[in-house]
């Protein structure tokens, strides 16, 4: 498999705006506090009954928050930072990424033809005062993340100036009680990436809004970056319906395909955001894509999952991620692998426990996994 | 911008009876017929274009999976509310056939394709979306040939659900592995 071309030839692309919610609480002050707090924040399921179930916990948002109008409210915050006007919106795509809504298998038959993940990416577009939304994502646990991928290579081959990308997840009954029956819930309420004794994931509320644009375009505006995606990679593991090679094959090519791209060296890498679901099959696998990615930088390279912070966020984990990245590179803090226990000889690496490390971080990678052996990494540069 | 050509094309149903047969049974997979459609069709797409598995080995290394469904798998998703408003315990099972990657695994593990995984609902005619995206992928050098697989499940009682699938490639530059 030949490299991609690094995007030094095209485009450069920038983040110009961006804005999160999370179990932490609206908009991106929030997880940025959580970051350097490092607490958790599962707590017991209230949304709805859990008492048939293996598991308790989750984490989310206090009531029940309303999907589309949380994200109109995101890339509205988002498209702010950016300093768009209306007209330069109007002018913005949007690619979406959602799970399947619990609304939908509850409507009558005759009316299921209208309930599909297109026709929320279509309304938030309206809404949110976009072009259009041709694809919502709906790739599980890379969704967010490819559509970010997509995002960048629209904007590094000219194809466009400016791209608007959204994903949402809220925590739901349907999906609680599929993962809980799969026995992929933590029954002991905590997330453990990469830790000796992990008993599975949590789920989570996720939502965010990230504008990417060309480097150009920002400039000509007096746009302010706020961070670089510098390359990008998406491969699959061809192994199984479910779990991830065990090796790590198919990230460990996401992750040197978007290295390649990036035109970065593995020791150039300062921090990488893991998937780290904290299951068996997940972490394992991630730690091994890592060491064949790095070499032998890899003992040394800082990992954390921050989804040991804000649960598994599913189709909107790699846009909490992204958001993650580019906050460790404003803010020179990498975040902790929380619930840590001890070290499974299965995941060897450079693991930030106990708390928050302070490193002035110049490249970070975030990278994403998911069922059918689906694979994305991302790059992000200081600017 | 590079021009999509199509290798090779794939459907189902091909024939009245077989519409009235269903698609083949998929192991793994129950109560949808999602899944079992997408592998019929892709299955068939790619024997046609490359006879065995083994024949698709040197391509499979750039060869991307999308797969394109306005509706998506609601079979499953119905199975599932049932289960919940009903107090009943979900079938383990359904957890993995939950997204539409988990079918995506089962081709790719026998056919060795090792490029991106990308399924997505399109706003507007599915197959358009479907070639505008694998133009995509190409003209970003991260796959040098696409299956895409079109698939939707009947929402009237009584239909039967439809799906095809396209073996794609770029038209401007040969394949096999060579830098774009």
């Amino acid at each position: 498999m030949t490299a991609p071309r690094p995007t030094a030839e095209r485009e450069a692309v920038v983040v110009t705006g961006m804005s999160v919610t999370t179990a932490f609480g609206r908009g991106t002050g929030a997880l940025r506090e959580a970051l350097a707090a490092g607490k958790p924040a599962f707590g017991e399921v209230t949304r709805f009954d859990v008492s048939r179930r293996r598991a308790k916990r989750a984490a989310h948002l206090p009531g029940a928050p309303v999907l589309v109008d949380e994200l109109t409210d995101l890339l509205a915050q988002a498209a702010g930072q950016a300093g768009l006007d209306a007209e330069a919106v109007g002018g913005t795509p949007l690619l979406f990424a959602r799970h399947s809504d619990p609304s939908w298998p509850r409507q009558p038959q005759e009316r299921q033809a209208d309930c599909h993940a297109a026709a929320t990416g279509s309304t938030l577009a309206a809404r949110a005062g976009l072009r259009d939304a041709r694809r919502t994502y709906t790739n599980a646990c890379v969704a967010a993340s490819t559509a970010l991928a997509d995002a960048a290579a629209l904007i590094a081959s000219g194809r466009e100036e400016r791209v608007a990308v959204a994903a949402g997840y809220l925590v739901d009954e349907d999906v609680f009680s599929l993962f809980d029956a799969g026995r992929a819930l933590a029954d002991d309420g905590a997330l453990r990436s990469f830790s000796a004794g992990r008993r599975g994931l949590l789920l989570g509320d996720g939502m965010g809004a990230v504008i990417l644009e060309s480097a150009s375009a920002a400039e000509r505006r007096g746009a302010l970056p706020l961070a670089g995606l510098l390359g990008w990679g998406r491969a699959g593991d061809a192994y199984h319906v479910c779990q991830p090679h065990p090796e790590g094959l198919g990230m460990a090519r996401a992750l040197s395909a978007a290295m390649a791209r990036a035109d970065r060296a593995p020791e150039e890498v300062d921090y990488l955001n893991a998937h780290g679901t904290g299951t068996s099959y997940n972490d394992s696998a991630e730690a091994a894509a890592i060491h064949r990615a790095f070499g032998a930088y890899a003992p040394e390279l800082p990992v954390s999952s921050t989804k040991s912070l804000t649960g598994h966020t599913l189709e909107a984990s790699g846009i909490v991620e992204f958001a993650v990245s580019v906050l460790v590179l404003q803010e020179g803090l990498l975040p902790v692998n929380a619930g840590y226990t001890g070290q499974d000889p299965a995941c060897r690496l450079n693991l930030v426990t106990d708390a928050p490390r302070s490193l002035k971080a110049r490249t970070v990678v975030s990278l994403n996994a998911a069922f059918g052996g689906a694979n994305t990494a991302l790059v992000l540069g200081a600017v | 911008m590079t021009t999509t050509q199509v290798w090779e094309r794939a459907f189902w149903p091909a024939t009245e009876s077989e519409a009235a047969q269903g698609p083949r049974k998929l192991p793994g997979f129950v109560v949808s017929s999602f899944s079992p459609l997408v592998a019929e069709v892709a299955d068939r797409c790619l024997r046609a274009q490359y006879g065995e598995p083994s024949a698709a080995a040197d391509d499979g290394a750039r060869t991307a999976v999308v797969l394109v469904s306005r509706l998506g798998d609601f079979a499953t998703d119905r199975a599932v509310a049932k289960a919940v408003d009903a107090g009943r315990p979900v079938q383990p099972l359904l957890f993995f056939q939950s997204v539409p990657n988990s079918v995506i695994g089962h081709v790719t593990t026998q056919w060795q394709l090792l490029g991106p995984v990308v399924c997505f609902s399109p706003e507007g005619d599915p197959e358009e979306a479907a070639l505008e995206y694998a133009d995509l992928l190409f003209a970003d050098g991260e796959a040098d040939r696409a299956l895409l697989v079109v698939v939707e499940l009947a929402t009237e009682e009584g239909a039967h659900g439809s799906a095809s699938a396209l073996l794609v490639a770029p038209e401007d530059r040969p394949t096999g592995g060579e830098q774009p």
